[in-house]
């Protein structure tokens, strides 16, 4: 499980977090939703020691964050994490090269479900498919979390499907995901849970399935319940 | 260990374009230098014997041989070097922008790998040392070559030839990059890794603190400075000439080993704590 415990962080005189605590177990889809600004990319940050914060505690099953954390969570962030002049294949080998949970056999299968060509480099690739080496990247890890920032951001209709694709394949089950996504209606369906973040406080924490059955509310519902008020 | 070792292959890799880049142009500057520089002491040595008829005795009576030292001062060999030296300054500052800088976002993943971030540290700071040592072992290849075509171009009574020692001896500012001892090279290089390892701290408080940090970083690059001169200061302000040559020196390897630990320290806490990308 991860745990955010009262998170608070500042950049400048700014606080963009005050006190954020939520929690994201294994096996489910958890969706941190809010406006831009919100601080949503920073509490990915955070979980994965990219920016320190101010106050609070993170913990990943237990435990803070140290250099064995990065064997059992990735983080896709919404920019690329490799070299613009690697190619796909040369990314693929530096990750296999320092990664112990690199699963090459997935990441093939990833390469041939996104139809990417080993020999494209990174920086002649559209951004949805940028976006996909991304995914590729991540997904091919043997870990227990993935964390993914934005994953659908101007990315075309057809790449949105491929990827919201993954999310109902096994490259996904029985990983705890932490997902924050302005499209919520392409995996909306998929979301076990989902985290409302306004003014650096989670205003509302709930899980997806319960809603539509407890109450009849989709996310997109609740959201404007919350958001409108 | 094999982390740190596959970070400094992928590091070097990296820089493999713009050293082969510095080590061209450093070949192609000093051979042409030798080229020019001998020619223009032949055509000299022809105006003043078959124009102005002097003998070859008078003429390398008045403007004696030529020697490697000639060329060796020339902007032609002096030249190369100090762009290869500004070269690798302004790497020690590209080796860490460039991950961060524009479309390269490549710190995400070096930070997110599964080794110390410590291991970063030391991967860049030995590149800037392989860098370094690359340029002047290659210096000491192409030295000879150089001589080899001075030696085909003037004649031996023209000539006086010089080894390379008694070439760096006869240069101070080249002895700097070219210790002869095994002691000066300990000294010289491990005073460059020192301060590389100051600006590296220096950087790494910039990107923890950006506006901040820049004033943190030349402040602690200023303490630096003040500990490293402090025993030269006391000893000749304070302690009127209180120290032994050799006590001087020890004092000032301790004072550089706790900056450097202190730079070390303070990086890694840096990185581990402080960082954001």
């Amino acid at each position: 499980m991860i745990e955010v415990k009262a998170v608070e962080k500042k950049f400048g005189r700014k606080k963009i977090l005050k006190g954020v605590s939520f929690t994201a177990n294994k096996g489910e889809i958890t969706c941190l939703i809010g406006i831009n600004g919100v601080g949503k990319t920073t509490i990915l940050n955070a979980i994965m020691a990219l920016t320190p914060i101010n106050k609070g505690q993170i913990l990943i099953d237990g435990k803070r964050l140290d250099k064995t954390t990065f064997e059992k969570i990735t983080f896709i962030p919404d920019v690329i994490t490799m070299l613009p002049q690697m190619t796909i294949a040369e990314a693929m080998e530096f990750m296999n090269d320092f990664y112990t949970c690199w699963n090459q056999e997935r990441a093939t299968e990833l390469l041939e479900f996104f139809r990417l060509n080993l020999s494209d480099r990174i920086a002649s690739l559209s951004k949805g498919n940028t976006a996909k080496v991304n995914l590729l990247l991540g997904l091919a890890l043997d870990v227990d979390y993935v964390l993914m920032d934005e994953p659908f951001s101007g990315i075309d209709m057809f790449s949105r499907e491929e990827i919201a694709n993954v999310f109902t394949s096994h490259l996904i089950e029985n990983r705890g995901v932490i997902i924050t996504t302005h499209e919520v209606g392409d995996i909306e369906h998929l979301i076990d849970k989902v985290v409302l973040l306004d003014d650096g406080i989670v205003t509302k924490e709930f899980s997806a399935e319960e809603a539509r059955e407890n109450e009849g509310k989709s996310v997109i519902d609740v959201m404007r319940e919350v958001y409108k008020r | 260990m094999k982390n740190y070792l596959k970070l400094v292959n992928f590091e070097f890799n990296r820089i493999a374009i713009l050293f082969s880049a510095l080590l061209g142009i450093t070949f192609v500057a000093q051979i042409v230098g030798v080229i020019v520089q001998s020619r223009s002491y032949l055509s000299m040595a022809n105006e003043k014997i078959y124009d102005e008829m002097m003998s070859k005795a008078q003429f390398l009576e008045i403007f004696g041989q030529m020697s490697f030292l000639q060329i060796a001062r020339s902007v032609w060999f002096m030249g190369p070097i100090a762009f290869c030296i500004a070269g690798v300054g302004f790497y020690i500052f590209l080796i860490w922008y460039r991950d961060w800088i524009g479309k390269n976002t490549f710190i995400y993943r070096l930070l997110m790998l599964p080794t110390t971030r410590l291991n970063i540290f030391y991967s860049k700071i030995t590149n800037i040392l392989i860098m370094t040592f690359g340029l002047v072992a290659f210096q000491l290849i192409i030295i000879p070559i150089e001589m080899l075509v001075m030696k085909v171009m003037v004649p031996n009574e023209f000539r006086r030839d010089m080894g390379v020692n008694e070439i760096v001896s006869s240069m101070p500012e080249l002895g700097i990059i070219i210790p002869t001892s095994i002691v000066e090279l300990i000294l010289y290089y491990g005073a460059g890794m020192l301060v590389v390892s100051i600006l590296f701290t220096a950087i790494l408080m910039e990107r923890s603190y950006r506006w901040k940090g820049i004033f943190a970083g030349l402040i602690y690059s200023a303490v630096a400075a003040v500990v490293l001169i402090s025993p030269v200061f006391l000893h000749e302000f304070v302690l009127n000439g209180f120290f032994y040559p050799i006590e001087l020196l020890i004092l000032e390897i301790v004072m550089g080993l706790i900056v450097l630990a202190l730079s070390v320290w303070l990086s890694g806490f840096l990185l581990k704590n402080k960082i954001t990308v």
